[in-house]
């Protein structure tokens, strides 16, 4: 599932925001992103300095740790999700999860981020989880419990450029239908048992 | 209960991660590493310094689980950058051990002690880590699984 090494990614105009208590490893993510060529990063130590971040600048993307110190990365993301303003609320995001304490593992599986890297880590497979961003074309989905993107995967195949794990994964790009959606009497005439002449 | 809601999105990032120039995804690997490569000396010594107050935790015995577990977190978060998977094994050893300490109340700095002994064995070790080190790991976590999860 390694990201093809040919394939081309432009990060030059994206704008990230990287949030980390830990200042040695906010660094080096930053390090690593800046390798990727994104030349616009905002570096955040605590959840209050990434939601100033979110409420005044156009992001791109957001990588988060799952411990942001004033509060933890989970519910900065709700805060993200369903209070901030509506043109930021779903910004793609990219958690980094350490240690999943007992206490937060529900919190992580409804905190709605795009995807979740465990540590550790390299610089390819955070590139890869870019990529596979970059080319999510999952819904977002909101009801009372969850606002996150669609967590079902399936239906959709794995994303461009990638083969897929699974036997009967395509391998490229189903696209659009081209032809006009069946209508309801149709449907209905497929499910009515008629007799059959054997 | 209301019905959700499905929203289709269209993600900045995809238009411009498609735009015309870039760099290929190995060169922007190579990169990475370098930059990563560039910050160790700083990584090495916030590690170390990390090890030594988890070390002055176990001598002191006076810090609640909370602080371990922190101490411990923050091992696992620096060496996870750096790819460093032995250390981040045991670190994680130690997290869940303090983590599940803390949920049941209780202390146990014998077992604490061995944990913080091997992250000081490996950190020393760095980069001459053999196939041993996977077992001292094993045996970390069979000290952790004593202490069943609530």
């Amino acid at each position: 599932m390694a990201l093809d090494p040919k394939i081309r990614i432009n990060l030059e105009r994206s704008v990230f925001c990287l949030v980390d208590s830990n200042p040695t490893a906010l660094e080096a993510l930053s390090g690593m992103v800046r390798g990727f060529g994104v030349r616009k990063q905002f570096k955040c130590k605590t959840g209050a300095e990434a939601i100033h971040v979110v409420k005044t600048q156009e992001l791109d993307l957001i990588i988060t740790d799952a411990h942001v110190g004033d509060m933890d990365g989970y519910d900065f993301l709700r805060w993200l999700r369903r209070e901030a303003q509506p043109e930021a609320q779903f910004t793609p995001v990219i958690m980094l999860s350490g240690h999943a304490a007992r206490s937060m593992v529900e919190k992580s599986r409804d905190s709605g981020s795009n995807f979740v890297i465990a540590k550790p880590f390299t610089p390819e497979l955070l590139l890869q989880r870019i990529f596979w961003v970059s080319k999510d074309e999952r819904q977002m989905v909101k009801t009372e419990t969850y606002v996150g993107p669609d967590r079902r995967f399936k239906n959709l195949g794995p994303p461009l450029g990638i083969k897929g794990r699974r036997k009967g994964d395509l391998s490229t790009h189903v696209g659009a239908a081209t032809d006009p959606n069946m209508d309801q009497t149709d449907i209905d005439q497929m499910f009515k048992p008629a007799r059959v002449q054997l | 209960m209301s019905e959700p809601q499905f929203i289709k999105v269209k993600y900045s990032l995809s238009e411009k991660t498609a735009a015309p120039g870039g760099m290929t995804a190995e060169l922007a690997n190579e990169r990475a590493a370098r930059e990563l490569a560039a910050l160790g000396g700083d990584a090495r010594k916030a590690l170390d310094a990390s090890i030594k107050r988890l070390e002055a935790h176990c001598q002191a015995k006076s810090v609640g689980m909370d602080a371990v577990y922190e101490e411990s977190s923050v091992v696992l978060d620096i060496a996870g950058m750096f790819n460093q998977r032995i250390l981040c094994d045991a670190a994680y050893s130690l997290c869940e051990l303090t983590d599940r300490l803390r949920t049941a109340g209780r202390q146990d700095w014998a077992s604490i002690g061995v944990h913080v002994n091997a992250l000081r064995l490996i950190w020393t070790k760095d980069k001459q880590l053999g196939p041993e080190m996977k077992e001292v790991v094993d045996g970390l976590w069979a000290l952790t699984d004593r202490m069943s999860p609530t």
